[in-house]
């Protein structure tokens, strides 16, 4: 499945200026996320790549240009409206509430949750997902290891049963192990229809799991494509993913 | 101490917001023509209004956005208002304040306790108890702990942490009317009640454990019992003293409070 066209497009990016106050992060960046896909964002430091992120889940105000998701214009809508639209955000860091439980935690993942939805029985569905959450779900979510807890940030982004999740830097202060894990679940995400936007510090092995690789720099777009063939380009190898890519290909 | 995890905010004048609803009280009852009952109505909600709406919007809302040493300034400020505000425009002597209950003592065994002690004890109780199942045991309660524990990340869970703020001051406004209406009658109301109020309100909250209510309780009873126990069995010329003392002890030997957990800076 090509990226091209709006219809197989979950989100669009059209033209995006935003940043912090007087600060412009963003200056005119396009991208798009596709439908059922891995879509990986890369690029140096202070690209922008978080950035995208808070802009389009309505935390930074979009200065110019639009977000389009599921064909609809989202631009400067807030979280909680984009919830109720389908798209979940995981920042990057440690992102739980330390003092309240596993299934407190989880239960706040449902916050923006329609009246018919049935809280409980999404808990235990994400429960059964993750037996670990059933294990634990009376424990101070403080207690949880890192990659509990990066494990129990994902289930929470899954309980209003999303179809596009924002993921930034999930591996960040994972074993390696932990990383493969991590990524294991968002391809059987996607197995299972939803569409991911990832941002990867660890950008060869975010690409290795995606379909398609956005690269920006400097606010801007700088190249867009299938996953497999930007691992393959020898130029992108030296620029963005550190020499040791384009030693191994050639 | 809610407050200060919502929302980041110290509130110096914490005295006397305990001190003011017993004057709207009064003052319903004298320029109102308002019969006890109703008086104590209408107090909370002018408390409700005053100290937790109008708090809340004219000081906090426009002053945190410059960082929280000049909130607690303002803050500073504000207590002298309204301390002077009561003395000006009220009255500068102790006020009678009604009780809502017998005023007699009872003799359990060998000790003689006022019945009045045992109301405000009951009645602390019951408003911790409520307070504590309100904040875990209801789905806006743990929304308000989630906003207090991470709000940037609250706001991305659709939590209305605006929302939640503003509940955060109306509760700190309806604790702070309960603690004057029980307290006034046995201390009278005056103007500079609270100068001590806060004082050792502050102390308790810090010998606890900032960060946690139930810290900030047994705080309280801490410093109240080894304060009366040095008056009783030391020298009560100490007795000011003794709260001080606690905080100094407490700042250096174990600075996140008793019960409280160190809080984790990240850059």
């Amino acid at each position: 499945m090509a990226a091209s066209g709006n219809g197989d497009a979950v989100l669009v990016l059209e033209d995006v200026i935003a940043g912090y106050g007087g600060l412009t992060v963003l200056n005119g960046t396009s991208l798009r996320a596709a439908r059922g896909a891995i879509t990986t964002i890369i690029g140096p430091n202070g690209a922008g790549k978080s950035t995208v992120f808070k802009t389009v889940f309505g935390l930074l105000p979009v200065r110019a240009g639009r977000i389009l998701f599921e064909g609809c214009e989202v631009t400067n809508l807030g979280p909680r409206k984009l919830l109720e639209l389908g798209i979940s955000y995981v920042p990057q860091g440690r992102n739980i509430f330390p003092e309240l439980s596993v299934r407190h935690n989880l239960e706040l993942g449902a916050t923006a949750a329609g009246a018919g939805i049935d809280i409980a029985a999404r808990i235990e569905s994400v429960m059964d997902r993750f037996p670990m959450l059933r294990q634990r779900a009376a424990a101070q979510a403080s207690t949880l290891s890192g990659g509990q807890q990066k494990l129990l940030e994902i289930a929470r982004s899954l309980l209003l049963d999303p179809k596009l999740m924002l993921i930034d830097e999930p591996s960040i202060g994972l074993s390696p192990r932990l990383v493969q894990e991590t990524f294991a679940i968002l391809r059987d995400l996607r197995s299972k229809g939803m569409s991911i936007l990832m941002v990867e510090q660890n950008a060869k092995r975010a690409l290795e799991i995606s379909d398609f690789g956005v690269i920006i720099e400097l606010g801007r777009t700088r190249m867009t494509g299938e996953a497999r063939a930007i691992l393959a380009d020898p130029d992108v190898g030296q620029l963005f993913l550190g020499g040791g890519l384009t030693a191994e290909i050639a | 101490m809610l407050l200060w995890q919502t929302s980041q905010t110290i509130n110096f004048a914490q005295g006397e917001f305990v001190m003011l609803p017993a004057f709207f009280v009064l003052a319903a009852m004298k320029f109102g023509g308002l019969s006890f009952p109703l008086a104590i109505l209408a107090g909370l909600a002018l408390a409700l209004l005053v100290l937790g709406l109008l708090f809340k919007r004219l000081v906090v809302d426009p002053i945190i956005r410059h960082g929280v040493l000049p909130l607690v300034i303002s803050t500073v400020a504000l207590a002298i208002f309204l301390k002077e505000g009561v003395k000006e425009f009220y009255a500068a002597d102790a006020q009678a304040f009604p009780a809502a209950w017998a005023t007699t003592n009872l003799a359990l065994g060998p000790a003689v306790v006022s019945v009045q002690n045992l109301v405000i004890i009951a009645v602390a109780v019951a408003a911790v108890g409520l307070l504590q199942y309100f904040l875990g045991g209801t789905r806006t309660g743990r929304q308000m702990q989630a906003t207090a524990q991470n709000p940037a990340l609250a706001r991305i869970l659709g939590i209305p942490v605006e929302r939640m703020i503003l509940y955060t001051f109306l509760i700190n406004a309806a604790l702070v009317a309960l603690a004057s209406f029980l307290i006034s009658p046995i201390y009278l109301a005056k103007f500079t009640n609270g100068e001590t109020l806060g004082l050792v309100a502050f102390v308790a909250a810090i010998v606890g454990g900032f960060n946690q209510v139930r810290g900030a309780i047994v705080g309280g009873l801490l410093v109240g019992v080894i304060d009366n126990f040095v008056a009783a069995y030391w020298s009560s010329q100490y007795r000011a003293a003794i709260p001080l003392f606690l905080l100094i002890a407490v700042i250096l030997f174990r600075p996140q409070g008793l019960l409280g957990r160190a809080e984790e800076r990240t850059v």
